[in-house]
């Protein structure tokens, strides 16, 4: 099993790697650099170069991308070209609002989806499920960032119940976590509905209602156990969703994350910024898969990593 | 037992007493709290460093937390600042400032020549690599004279050295600032003489100012020239324009600066709101590669100049509120716009345009592309402009850029014909956008002219302001009979402004939140 995960993480490198070159390699030949928007639109030709200079900027391809990579084993992520600081230091003032708004919508995605999905398939064609299946079709067709709105403009602007732009507390959480929650339990509910059905159809259900086990037994206890596992491979690959979710909610919301960060140095063409956060997510979402294996193996005893 | 009842009773009396007038106790040390006034301003953006010498793309922060040896008043006029008075030799050479005695740095430190030279030379620095270097270029050199005199001796005349100095870029500096404070410069400290003090910058999220209570050296213009009246300034970024509006009117900002058009007829129906409306220092307007055909032929030029319906742009771009441009300059800048501007330009008459076009050899019209960064603004304009030129037979293609690969192409010349807004207070901004020395960039249109360049630098190199005002007019009638660009509008200056704000006033570059502008607290 270590070895496994060992294996797994070294794997992370040469995909990291590739990731970073197509980055590079986009920004490198993409039209704009970031010295637009240091010297503004009224400088010299003179001016504009020794400012390319002074950063390097008009070095070739494989200089520029050799700079990069040794400033990554350095473990600063390369310094960014307008702020003028490790780009590591920008990634941790930014990360942990991500991930809070990430974790709480995590947490209301399956609050809400595992109960939903569970009583729908025991419920199975009921005036329940079809609400339910229904419910899920909205949520499904809607797109994060216009729920988003929609709850901004209710419970901020309407309401106020909540801040606007985000205030630095944590009820600035609340509304961007529910947004994607809510949107994410749409989906996962009917995943777990169809695996919790398909569940229900196995032998081994029958022979435990046949013992004579109280229907809660047999839904909780026996079915709900093996229609999981299918529910944790969903949530390792949600979390790139759910990350990548957070970009627009962070600008609807005001909020300094990791996502607004990294719109801003992409549309500043801020590239050892946008490297960097690149390299964040990327690591995260295989990281996340590499967990959801692992529970895997936790939850089903059949599954053996050699 | 009735006497022990209405001893209970008296108890509970006494304790509700005691409760309400201990929590009265409370609200009154809340309200003490309270009352320090916070005015909060929404932005869309935030700048990535809090350095003027580093970045064109600087925090409005720095305006507050700096001084300048020259200010401008409400009027546009140029007035004392750090510098209570300069003398100029008359061959416009050589200026001596004399600078005030009394301003101390928020360190502490007392501001004298070094720092002027710091800051001036530290901008001049190549390694410092800063974008208003060129800004600078008339100056040779800047010498001490004396602890509180200057002197700053030029290549060549330059009478809008003026304006050089009063912009933001041109914030005073403590000398040896980045010796001193290293990499934080610019980062968590920032020292100014100005009204208000760096306490917090959080990037992209907020910048905190607090007032400088010892700041006693407001420009004369000001009625006042002590420490501000409000506390602090919180500087907040919101990136998306829904949510600024929404803000603004549930009190969460009290001011938004450059109010979208689309909301202004909310915005004048909300009693909680005022919209101030001037004229902004910008132009909006149709550009083309004068170096290439068929751009090359002024008659094309004229053709297309005749061809916009600019009232019509105006209502579809703007919902009207704007105005109608045919000058290279702001009206707003009265010393140096040419007043027969229209008069002088190309009316809207697309017969004339087609007359013009077969004149220059296309009779049946011309295939070109259109070119606009990709802001819903730009590209409403593209639209609108490819209508009106379809009316005379020229077909254009538009092409949309993200702003960072638009100046990129622009620099690369792919361009024929562009959209562009300049928005600057000065008429130097045809020296920047004309010259054939800044050619190919950032003279976009590509115009490399030598009457122009004549003209251009006779006016920047008088040796007096009214003068060059007067050979600025010769260049811009210059320009409009030989229809180098299509001027099409002047956009409003639009800020929005809460009622708790008192004493607004309306300046027509930066607000001056120190000049005795005050806020109501509950």
């Amino acid at each position: 099993m270590l070895k496994y995960i060992a294996k797994r993480i070294i794997l992370m490198i040469p995909v990291l790697i590739l990731m970073t070159l197509i980055v590079f390699a986009i920004f490198y030949f993409a039209p704009g650099d970031p010295v637009s928007r240091i010297a503004g639109p009224n400088v010299t030709q003179e001016v504009y170069e020794s400012i390319q200079r002074k950063y390097g900027l008009d070095q070739p391809f494989i200089v520029q991308y050799h700079r990069f990579i040794r400033s990554v084993a350095e473990g600063d992520l390369g310094i960014s070209i307008l702020q003028h600081r490790p780009v590591i230091e920008m990634i941790k003032e930014r990360l942990p609002v991500t991930l809070q708004i990430g974790l709480l919508g995590f947490v209301i995605t399956f609050v809400i989806a595992v109960p939903a999905g569970v009583i729908a398939a025991v419920k199975k064609n009921t005036a329940f499920d079809y609400l339910c299946m229904s419910g899920t079709l909205l949520g499904i067709a809607i797109p994060t960032f216009w729920l988003g709105m929609l709850l901004l403009y209710v419970f901020a602007y309407k309401l106020r119940w909540f801040p606007i732009s985000g205030d630095g507390s944590l009820r600035q959480l609340i509304l961007p976590g529910f947004a994607i929650g809510l949107t994410n339990a749409a989906i996962t509910a009917r995943m777990v509905r169809s695996s919790m059905l398909d569940v229900l159809k196995q032998d081994y259900v029958r022979t435990a209602r046949s013992k004579g086990l109280y229907e809660k037994a047999v839904v909780y206890r026996h079915a709900l156990k093996n229609a999981l596992i299918p529910i944790i491979t969903l949530m390792g690959l949600r979390l790139g969703w759910i990350l990548g979710g957070s970009v627009a909610l962070e600008i609807i919301f005001s909020i300094p994350g990791l996502g607004r960060l990294m719109v801003d140095s992409i549309l500043s063409r801020d590239f050892p910024v946008v490297q960097g956060a690149m390299m964040v997510l990327t690591s995260s979402i295989i990281l996340a898969n590499v967990l959801a294996d692992i529970l895997y193996a936790v939850v089903d005893p059949r599954i053996k990593y050699g | 037992m009735k006497g022990n009842k209405i001893r209970k009773i008296l108890v509970v009396i006494l304790a509700v007493l005691m409760l309400v007038s201990s929590a009265a106790g409370c609200s009154q040390k809340a309200g003490s709290g309270a009352k320090e006034k916070v005015l909060a301003i929404g932005y869309d953006q935030d700048s990535d460093i809090m350095d003027t010498m580093k970045t064109a793309w600087y925090s409005d922060a720095l305006i507050y937390i700096h001084d300048r040896l020259v200010t401008r008043d409400y009027e546009f006029g140029y007035q004392p600042g750090l510098a209570q008075q300069w003398d100029v030799s008359d061959d416009g050479k050589t200026w001596i400032f004399h600078l005030r005695k009394d301003v101390k740095f928020h360190d502490g430190k007392e501001f004298t020549a070094e720092d002027v030279k710091w800051t001036i030379d530290t901008i001049k620095d190549p390694d410092t690599a800063s974008p208003f270097s060129g800004d600078l270029d008339a100056i040779k050199e800047v010498n001490i004279v004396d602890k509180h005199t200057v002197e700053m001796v030029l290549n060549y005349p330059f009478p809008n050295l003026l304006y050089n100095l009063s912009a933001t870029a041109s914030g005073i500096h403590p000398a040896n600032a980045y010796e001193k404070y290293g990499d934080d410069y610019g980062r968590k400290v920032v020292i100014g003489t100005g009204p208000y003090k760096l306490e917090e910058w959080i990037p992209g999220d907020k910048t905190v100012l607090v007032k400088n209570n010892d700041y006693n050296w407001g420009p004369d213009w000001m009625s006042n020239k002590g420490p501000a009246l409000i506390d602090k300034i919180v500087l907040k970024i919101i990136p998306d324009e829904n949510s600024r509006l929404m803000e603004l009117e549930v009190g969460g900002i009290h001011i938004l600066r450059n109010v979208p058009e689309s909301s202004v007829e909310k915005l004048d129906n909300n009693p909680d709101i005022t919209v101030h409306k001037r004229p902004a220092t910008k132009l909006g307007y149709l550009a083309y590669a004068t170096d290439k055909e068929p751009f090359t032929d002024v008659r094309v030029r004229r053709a297309i100049n005749h061809a916009l319906n600019r009232e019509e742009i105006i209502q579809f771009v703007l919902r009207g509120i704007g105005e109608v441009a045919y000058g290279y300059l702001p009206p707003a800048l009265k010393d140096e716009y040419l007043q027969e501007s229209k008069d002088l330009a190309y009316e809207y008459n697309p017969e004339k345009a087609r007359q013009l076009l077969a004149e220059a050899g296309y009779p049946d019209g011309l295939e070109l592309t259109l070119s606009a960064d990709n802001s819903s603004k730009s590209s409403k304009l593209a639209e609108i402009i490819q209508n009106q030129l379809k009316a005379v037979n020229i077909n254009a293609k538009i092409q949309l850029y993200d702003s960072a690969g638009y100046a990129d192409m622009l620099r690369e010349g792919k361009q024929e014909l562009f959209i562009r807004e300049y928005s600057w207070s000065n008429a130097d901004i045809i020296d920047w956008f004309l010259l054939s020395s800044r050619f190919p960039y950032p003279n976009h249109s590509r115009w490399v002219d030598d009457k122009s360049d004549e003209l251009i630098t006779y006016a920047a190199q008088r040796p007096t302001w009214d003068e060059r005002a007067e050979a600025y007019k010769d260049v811009q009638r210059y320009l409009i009979e030989q229809a180098v660009w299509a001027p099409v509008y002047i956009p409003m200056h639009m800020i929005a402004v809460r009622k708790e704000v008192k004493n607004f006033k309306f300046h027509p570059w930066m607000l001056q939140y120190s000049d005795g502008f005050d806020l109501e607290v509950e």
